[in-house]
């Protein structure tokens, strides 16, 4: 009896954490922050695949890793993939295997052809038994639970065959486009995509990288009005790398894993530009965050550099990353000429 | 149906006692209930499945007979390890529960004792919490870490409370009963800060505590089966120790039955049973308080008809809302079981007016 009072307590937890996980599509995993996207060391072999030659090995059966490190074998080129996770959808559609994609999760809203297909998992839930019934012999799945671990095991029990994707980094993201590359037979695209936005993001964070002084940049990844919880980058995660990357003196949780920031330690931060991530589930105007109890003590209030952004493209590990990082570059720096993208 | 009976005896002031005289009825009722579950169970689902492929699927992995009809391995995968171990799985756990929440009912005296009373519910979420937050992945036959601590903090928890609560006395039931909160509510806090530092894990735990079928397999099944099945059979073998602990310890012991080794049996079994379900299902609410109550309404609180006819009326209730559940998109069944059952539950309550005890 007393466990249902406290369950509906945590409820609101869920319910939040729910959408600072959902929101940034990649969770925090732990990884050692790399500021800068590292230069492909085989960019000419790159450039060379790139141009269009067929793969001199037969790219089927394989034998690929996933970011679980489970070895998932595909006998023969994907024809019809399931993809559970928003990023996934976007990267399988970049890379041209959009086609063979014939269902995926509530939330992929991106591209549009994507929108028309059937759904056959929610945040909370995966239809075990609608993704049996398409008989998909690729199903790429969210790791950090976003996928349920259970459905993840009950659909391998059943001998579907399923790749689990998160990345803790940005090139993780370029890791895991490169791997769903391998798994869909779409190899020199996923390489040629790669190598652009390595390229893209390196030219953008060079060209704000010089700037000084960095701004402290809090990026909002959620409030709570009831309560007051403030939601910031944890210490190790993707946004954090993301706001670094676009030439900010990035403001966190102060715990590798942890998003609430309490509002006495973001005082004493002091940000000085509030950078307001919306999506569809979190879009407070400006106006409203500058009049939250106790935010006029930050400096980026009383100046009102309170900038809204497209938190999707910014968070979504996927091929709109370099789109995200421009975005996110001009909010911070607003009178530099970003270079042309590529 | 038997709203119905219940209805009309306020009037006539007969069907009651004519339902309460033929226990019978009331569980033929809940049998042809129970396989009306498992036909729409299984022939129902998210995805549609023509009735003569699924008994096509059931005919041939059975019994070994092709009766004709072409089944796609998909549909073969959906109706024999999907549907069926989790409709089989819904109707053990609803029977375990029941029976469950019947022993403790009687043998605390107490109509709000459900199988969580003693702690069991914290316990198993305990147990949940920290599989989930120990960095190890171990897998043994389709179990995994979290199945076996809950198993383990159920059972554990249970013992606890019967350890420190102690059974004997006027005023021993009293003190179990609030042994198990005091315990559950140290087990509670302990949860909270497990959720609390469990970072992106939290949905693991929270949808332990939701509780759910969704896991269900034959593996697990059948590794249940036996547990469950075994301490409900115990535990209806000693019926006549439940009637007599009813009527009070002191009139149980002019009766002949030995109280306090009695009561552990029966605690220790109907924990076994509640701890084997959770650690397969989660935290699944209200069937256990309120199942016992509807059947002890029908066929009055002799435990000999109460306990078979709850497991039974149990089995067929959580079946139900689990396909409830599933047809409208996999929503936790106990939100299904509440909403259904709740209101059914008051209007049987409310037309029984002569009054009802234990």
């Amino acid at each position: 009896m007393s466990l249902t009072d406290r369950r509906r307590g945590v409820a609101l937890l869920v319910v939040l954490l729910a959408a600072i996980v959902g929101g940034c599509s990649s969770g925090g995993a732990s990884s050692s922050p790399a500021p800068s996207v590292a230069p492909s060391p085989s960019a000419a072999a790159s450039e060379a695949a790139a141009s269009p030659s067929p793969s001199p090995t037969p790219a089927f059966p394989v034998t690929i890793t996933d970011d679980e490190g489970t070895s998932v074998e595909l006998a023969a080129e994907p024809k019809k993939i399931v993809s559970l996770t928003p990023a996934t959808t976007e990267i399988l559609f970049q890379l041209g295997a959009g086609d063979r994609v014939v269902a995926t999760d509530d939330g992929s809203d991106y591209p549009q052809q994507a929108t028309a297909l059937p759904h056959v998992a929610t945040f909370s839930s995966v239809d075990v038994e609608k993704v049996v019934a398409l008989e998909p012999d690729l199903v790429v799945a969210g790791g950090l639970g976003f996928t349920p671990a259970e459905s993840i095991t009950k659909l391998r029990d059943l001998k579907v065959p399923v790749v689990v994707i998160y990345a803790p980094s940005v090139e993780g993201v370029l890791k895991d486009i490169e791997l769903l590359g391998t798994a869909t037979g779409t190899s020199a695209d996923a390489e040629s995509l790669t190598t652009a936005m390595r390229a893209d993001m390196d030219a953008v964070a060079s060209a704000v990288a010089s700037q000084s002084p960095k701004p402290r940049v809090f990026y909002d990844v959620g409030y709570d009005d009831t309560t007051g919880a403030i939601y910031a980058p944890a210490d190790d995660s993707f946004l954090a790398e993301m706001v670094t990357m676009a030439g900010g003196d990035v403001i966190t949780t102060g715990d590798p894993n942890t998003y609430e920031i309490p509002l006495e330690k973001l005082i004493e931060k002091d940000p000085q530009l509030i950078i307001l991530g919306t999506n569809p589930f979190y879009s407070p105007t400006p106006d409203a965050v500058a009049k939250r109890r106790g935010w006029d003590a930050f400096t980026a209030v009383r100046n009102g550099d309170i900038r809204p952004v497209n938190d999707i493209e910014i968070t979504r590990p996927g091929p709109r990353l370099p789109v995200g990082l421009r975005t996110l570059a001009s909010a911070i720096w607003p009178d530099v000429t970003l270079p042309a993208a590529s | 149906m038997a709203a119905g009976a219940l209805s009309r005896d306020v009037e006539a002031g007969g069907l009651a006692a004519w339902v309460r005289a033929r226990p019978l009825v009331v569980g033929a009722v809940a049998v042809a209930a129970l396989l009306l579950t498992l036909v729409l169970g299984v022939g129902l689902g998210s995805v549609r499945v023509a009735p003569a492929e699924t008994f096509a699927v059931i005919f041939s992995r059975l019994f070994g007979i092709d009766i004709g009809v072409t089944v796609s391995p998909a549909t073969d995968v959906i109706v024999w390890d999907l549907r069926l171990p989790r409709v089989l799985t819904a109707m053990l756990i609803g029977c375990a529960l029941a029976v469950a929440g019947a022993t403790f009912q009687g043998l605390l005296r107490n109509p709000l004792a459900d199988p969580y009373v003693l702690g069991t519910a914290s316990g198993a979420a305990v147990g949940a919490a920290i599989a989930v937050l120990l960095p190890v992945q171990l897998v043994v036959v389709e179990f995994g870490l979290l199945h076996g601590l809950a198993f383990v903090g159920a059972l554990a928890s249970a013992w606890l409370v019967f350890r420190l609560g102690g059974t004997g006395g006027a005023g021993g039931l009293t003190r179990l009963l609030l042994t198990g909160y005091a315990v559950g509510s140290v087990l509670a806090a302990v949860l909270t800060m497990a959720m609390y530092v469990s970072g992106v894990e939290l949905r693991q735990i929270f949808s332990f505590l939701l509780g759910g079928l969704g896991g269900s397999s034959w593996v697990r099944l059948v590794v249940a089966a036996p547990l469950i099945i075994g301490s409900s059979v115990l535990i209806m073998a000693r019926g006549r120790s439940l009637d007599g602990m009813l009527l009070g310890d002191a009139a149980a012991g002019h009766l002949g039955i030995d109280v306090s080794r009695e009561r552990g049996v029966l605690l220790a079994l109907a924990s076994m049973a509640t701890a084997a379900a959770v650690a397969i299902s989660g935290l699944i609410g209200f069937v256990g308080l309120v199942v016992p109550h509807v059947v002890r309404l029908l066929v009055g609180p002799a435990a000999h008809r109460v306990l078979p006819i709850s497991a039974i009326a149990g089995a067929a209730l959580l079946s139900a809302a689990d396909l409830g559940a599933r047809l409208v998109g996999d929503v936790p069944v106990g939100v299904v079981m509440a909403l259904l059952g709740a209101p059914f539950f008051l209007f049987l309550l409310h037309r029984s007016r002569s009054g009802y005890e234990l």
